[in-house]
């Protein structure tokens, strides 16, 4: 065996198990109960496929794609920070309704704590009235 | 001979950054909330794209696109630590069940209050 043929086994092994995380985490992205967990998997695949293309470019001793897997690393993270500041109300470019939904995270916030805060009371109560009796 | 020996170290360094990035993926797995998947995905990102730029360097030997490669890795290490930033603002300004994850919420609270745009 030479080397060359050894060199296209084990990249296109590495491609292969890269495909096989990438489904991964696109099931991952499909799955997450929240928004965060959908963007951090976008985010992963996006490190992923410019693995993939650095890979690929010594595969196929095309050096240009190395300047797309340049150009896919500022897109990458551009989106994901388009996305995230959708929800950030702080800032110039949030969204519509960005300090609406702050709010009312806020209102619910502070309900649970007083409800928690109720909670340990009267637990605390009825642990008083067992030890007095 | 010599051509062995590189491919050798190719081979390993590729073997690392793919059990980094099993890893990242079985971490994003097995954490049950955002901030602890953010951390398992660091990994990934930074470790893992280093050890595959390194094994592409060491494959192709040191041309002009390793430098771009180099470059590649520099972006992604500023650029990752920040869209982590994002997403942990992007969770404190949308989850009211923070606290069951996260101590000390109220500091957090009073400090981020006090930004303004």
């Amino acid at each position: 065996m030479s080397v060359s043929q050894a060199y296209h086994i084990l990249f296109s092994a590495a491609l292969i198990w890269f495909a096989v995380l990438l489904l991964a985490m696109l099931i991952r992205a499909i799955a997450g109960p929240r928004i965060t967990d959908r963007i951090l998997s976008i985010n992963m695949i996006g490190t992923m496929v410019i693995c993939c293309i650095a890979i690929l470019s010594r595969l196929l001793q095309e050096t240009w794609l190395v300047d797309v897997a340049l150009i896919y690393a500022m897109i990458s993270f551009i989106s994901v920070l388009i996305l995230a500041m959708i929800y950030i109300p702080n800032r110039k470019s949030r969204g519509k309704y960005a300090e609406e939904v702050r709010d009312e995270v806020r209102r619910e916030r502070e309900w649970l704590t007083a409800k928690q805060a109720e909670n340990a009371k009267e637990s605390m109560e009825t642990i008083k009235e067992d030890t007095a009796e | 001979m010599k051509d062995w020996i590189i491919f050798g170290v190719t081979a390993f360094f590729l073997l690392a950054a793919m059990i980094c990035y099993t890893t990242a993926v079985i971490g994003a797995y097995r954490f049950g909330f955002v901030m602890n998947r953010m951390h398992a995905a660091g990994i990934g990102d930074s470790l893992g794209l280093l050890s595959v730029i390194i094994s592409t360097v060491v494959a192709t030997g040191f041309r002009l696109d390793a430098l771009k490669l180099i470059l590649l890795i520099l972006f992604m290490w500023f650029t990752s630590p920040a869209s982590s930033h994002f997403l942990g603002q992007v969770e404190y300004y949308t989850n009211p069940h923070l606290f069951r994850h996260v101590d000390r919420l109220t500091e957090t609270e009073d400090k981020t209050g006090q930004q303004e745009e």
